[in-house]
């Protein structure tokens, strides 16, 4: 093997996870592992969103060396997959530990047959090298499940590989030959025969940037429901590689307001011209669309039936349905933030509010009567704006105990319920 | 008394989703060894067979077809005679709230042990008993006794704890819907909100009277509850079930609770006019938060939502207000808990639209006081105009005042046609269009009325030569453009 790709392998490490879950009415710990690979001097370590995210308490690197050194999280993108660990630097100068790192290939380069090498410790196994080609460079693959529920793969397309990706390869690195990173592995097709998928090195260079710079990627949002165009063009009169079927437009968001509405065909944003035929163009749509600043005004065209016209549309900042979770250990109860898109979707009045998401049986919350998917509206007559309200709810029953009214919304029916000590 | 909590759920499980209890299928056989309740009645009294052969006069089976765009269902019931004009009462479960009244076809009337039917007559249902009403025709009236016969003058009997009754039974059509007797005795009285009495055992066939000693008259038997079970398997660990019997019910209104309603007889076949107050998703409190809230001995309910438009809402209710009373009289506090949501539908059930009725809310801790004149129900999801498309596979259904609240939008500015019947494979069905879809556009045009939408859809069928048409339809709040093939 080529130097690059010994360097490469000296790169790749396993990362032991522990995080913590609210789901069952109290906060418990898990532990899981997943692969990564150094991109920098510096200690920043590349891997999955579904492998290190914020749940997470403490983050284990095994390095080549075979010697473990803690890492902090810098940022994670769930949309893309990704997340940025950065090694304890300070420990790693302190017991001399040393690291090669790897560097990125660009993956716009790829060709479909060309050799891909595929490194990481499935299952907890120690490094371990699987080879194969490029199936496909930009496959479209929905996951309606997401990332732990977080929403994911809408703004990138995917490299399909045959190199055998397990279960514990999530976050190491597809190489090429000469050992750049041209994708991260992130997901295989379970019940399929080699079909893997990496998240491209085009995305993951942008994303990586992002998240060393603010943790976070701030992307725009306009609220439409992307469908592939596919033989409509007939039915819709339109020219040939043209067009975007909008779906659906979610209720309340910026492109409702513009007035838009499903069954509109997107011709064009900002004048660029749109060619949204197939799943596997969408992404590049959808990116076109965050890639703006949030609150820009975006000029949309759009054919309605035989019209076409323009409708602007400003954006708002892009946020998932996955609101902060929490456990209310002595009412046995876990909830969640309702968050924007949650809100919208249930057509709830505004944001506020916590969903429960688990109760422990036997505990107060279970035996007052509330369950999972109830939304908690107030607690004592309080409205509960944020998670904060909960917690401080929760305090003053730990300082002193006393009967607790809760209002919850079950499927729009509102009760009551008290939690006694 | 494990099967304690489980009768009173059941009970209170309203009319419509006792359907399949109350009713079954005509076709199904069901073997059950008769002779044993003749024997044991013998035993202990001489007369109780002489009553009986009476009080069998009194009761019929019913016998109808729901008609629907791609089968005819036939239904039979347990019918009580209550006047000298041949009218029967039947359970409110014995007949599908979804259906349509002019679905609903071919009523017959079979007197018992008699495999012979005769036409009947159709006289719709009463929102606050939530009896059908049914009338024989001519002939069959000569046999036919009124139950109203039986009973005592003056107040109607309660029976005491451990009193004896019996009832009567109905078999199925191929026993030629044979009468027999069923007796039991008296183990608990409860207000659900009617005054209900449970039987140690079954009673009565659902729909049926029940009988004391004397062969007074003390109850109708209601639709039956469940009763727990475990289920043992080989390998298994035993599994909890819950066994309902669709043809006995050990539960009965107390008399006082059914002679007075039986004039209650509709004037027409949709049982209009049907009193409205508009207060959405009633939702009972248990005693710990009424006991919070100081509400000493009383229930309240919350209520949900105002609907738009509606006498609550003109009354000025608001969401989420708490109703302490009616007319000045508090919420009893009823068990289980959610009895009061059923105690105050009824309260509202048994005015007429232009009755005023008084409310007494809190609301954030004060107490309000509110006059609501009760309107007329909007036009029920029953009374829908539909139109079945058989070459397109779909049913268009207007879009009534429920869907709007179903899909949480304002009544007055929607349009477009519910999806009522898809038909399994049907090119609608293969195209993605599921029961319950909002049609929004057709072909591209906005659906502005039933009408509209009935007249495109008639074209498209007609035209044999196009090859495929488009819907937009809104489910959960999203949309989805559908191409329907038909070619």
């Amino acid at each position: 093997m080529s130097r690059g790709f010994n360097q490469l392998l000296d790169a790749v490490v396993r990362i032991d996870v522990r995080e913590i879950a609210f789901e069952a009415g109290a906060k418990r710990y898990a532990s899981s592992i997943g692969s990564g690979v150094i991109l920098s001097a510096d200690g920043l370590v590349l891997t999955n969103a579904h492998v290190a995210s914020p749940r997470a308490v403490e983050f284990s690197i095994t390095l080549s060396s075979l010697e473990r050194v803690g890492a902090k999280l810098v940022g994670w993108d769930h949309w893309t997959d990704l997340a940025l660990l950065r090694i304890d630097m300070d420990e790693a100068k302190r017991r001399g530990l040393k690291f090669s790192h790897a560097d990125f290939g660009d993956s716009d380069k790829l060709y479909p047959g060309q050799t891909v090498i595929a490194v990481g410790t499935p299952y907890g196994l120690s490094r371990t090298v699987t080879r194969g080609i490029v199936s496909n460079k930009s496959q479209y693959l929905e996951d309606v499940r997401g990332v732990n529920g977080y929403e994911t793969g809408m703004f990138n397309t995917w490299l399909q590989t045959d190199a055998a990706i397990n279960p514990g390869n999530s976050g190491g690195p597809l190489v090429t030959e000469d050992g750049k990173v041209i994708g991260i592995s992130t997901r295989g097709f379970s019940g399929a025969n080699n079909l893997g998928f990496a998240i491209p090195s085009s995305t993951a260079r942008r994303v990586v940037a992002g998240l060393v710079q603010a943790g976070t990627i701030t992307r725009s949002y306009i609220g439409i429901v992307p469908t592939p165009l596919q033989d409509f063009e007939t039915f819709f009169a339109l020219a040939l590689n043209r067009g975007m079927l909008i779906g659906s437009v979610e209720l309340g968001s910026p492109a409702a307001k513009a007035g838009l509405r499903g069954s509109d065909i997107l011709l064009a944003l900002d004048g660029t011209k749109v060619d949204g035929r197939f799943p596997e163009q969408l992404p590049a749509i959808q990116n076109l669309i965050a890639s703006q600043p949030v609150g820009a005004s975006l000029t949309l065209t759009v054919k309605r039936g035989t019209e076409t016209g323009d409708f602007i549309v400003i954006t708002e900042k892009l946020e998932s349905r996955v609101g902060e979770e929490w456990a209310l250990e002595k009412w046995g109860l876990s909830v969640r933030k309702v968050s924007r898109a949650y809100a919208r979707r249930n057509q709830l009045e505004d944001a506020s509010g916590v969903i429960v998401i688990g109760v422990q049986p036997g505990f107060p919350a279970d035996a007052a009567g509330l369950s999972r998917d109830d939304i908690i509206i107030k607690i004592n007559q309080q409205p509960v704006a944020s998670l904060e309200v909960i917690k401080a709810a929760q305090a003053s029953y730990e300082a002193k105990p006393a009967p607790t009214l809760f209002e919850a919304q079950r499927n729009r029916r509102v009760s009551l319920y008290i939690l006694k000590p | 008394m494990t099967t304690s909590a489980s009768p009173c759920r059941s009970l209170l499980a309203g009319h419509s989703r006792n359907f399949r209890r109350a009713a079954w299928p005509a076709s199904r056989l069901r073997p059950v060894a008769l002779g044993l309740c003749f024997l044991v009645t013998r035993a202990l009294a001489a007369e109780l067979p002489t009553l009986w052969a009476e009080r069998i006069k009194c009761i019929v089976a019913v016998e109808y077809v729901t008609e629907t765009e791609t089968e005819r269902q036939p239904t039979i019931a347990m019918g009580t005679v209550i006047d000298a004009n041949g009218t029967i009462i039947i359970p409110s479960g014995a007949i599908d709230p979804r259906a349509a009244t002019w679905q609903l076809k071919d009523f017959m009337v079979y007197l018992p042990g008699d495999a012979t039917s005769t036409p009947a007559e159709y006289l719709g249902q009463d929102a606050f008993t939530g009896w059908h009403f049914v009338r024989a025709g001519e002939k069959p009236r000569a046999h036919l006794m009124p139950v109203t016969a039986f009973a005592a003058k003056g107040a109607p009997p309660v029976p005491a704890l451990a009193e004896f009754v019996w009832g009567l039974g109905l078999r199925t059509k191929d026993e030629d819907f044979a009468p027999y007797l069923m007796q039991s005795h008296v183990a608990l009285i409860q207000s659900l909100p009617q005054r209900t009495a449970i039987s140690q055992q079954e009673v009565a066939g659902p729909g049926l009277p029940v009988f004391n000693r004397d062969g007074t008259l003390i109850g109708l038997a209601a639709a039956s509850f469940g009763q727990s079970y475990l289920q043992f398997g080989r390998n298994n660990r035993p599994n909890p079930v819950l066994l309902i019997n669709v043809e006995e019910s050990s539960a009965f209104l107390l008399a006082e609770e059914m002679l007075p309603h039986l004039h209650r007889i509709p004037k027409n076949v949709s049982g209009r006019p049907l009193a409205w107050l508009g207060a959405y998703g009633l939702e009972a409190m248990d005693r710990e938060v009424a006991k919070f809230l100081k509400l000493a001995a009383q229930s309240g309910a919350v209520v949900s939502e105002v609907l738009e438009g509606s006498p609550a809402e003109k009354a000025g209710l608001k969401n989420r207000d708490i109703i302490l009373a009616l007319d000045g009289k508090p919420l009893p506090q009823l068990k289980p808990d959610r009895v009061v949501v059923t105690y105050i539908e009824r309260e509202v059930e048994r005015r007429a639209p232009g009755d005023l009725l008084a409310l007494t809310v809190l609301r954030g801790g004060e107490r309000v006081e509110l006059k609501a004149m009760l309107g007329e129900e909007p036009k029920l999801l029953r009374e829908a105009m539909r139109k079945y498309f058989d070459r397109l596979g779909l049913t268009a259904r207007e879009f009534v005042y429920g869907d709007a609240i179903d899909r949480h939008v304002k009544a007055a500015e929607t349009a477009g046609v519910v999806a009522h019947l898809v038909k399994p494979s049907g090119p609608a069905a293969i195209a993605g269009l599921r029961v319950d879809d909002w049609v929004k556009e057709i072909d591209g045009v906005e659906v502005k009325s039933f009408a509209d939408a009935t007249a495109k859809l008639a074209e498209i069928e007609r035209d044999q030569a196009r090859p495929e048409f488009v819907l937009l339809v809104s489910r959960g709040g999203e949309t989805a453009v559908l191409r329907v093939k038909l070619k």
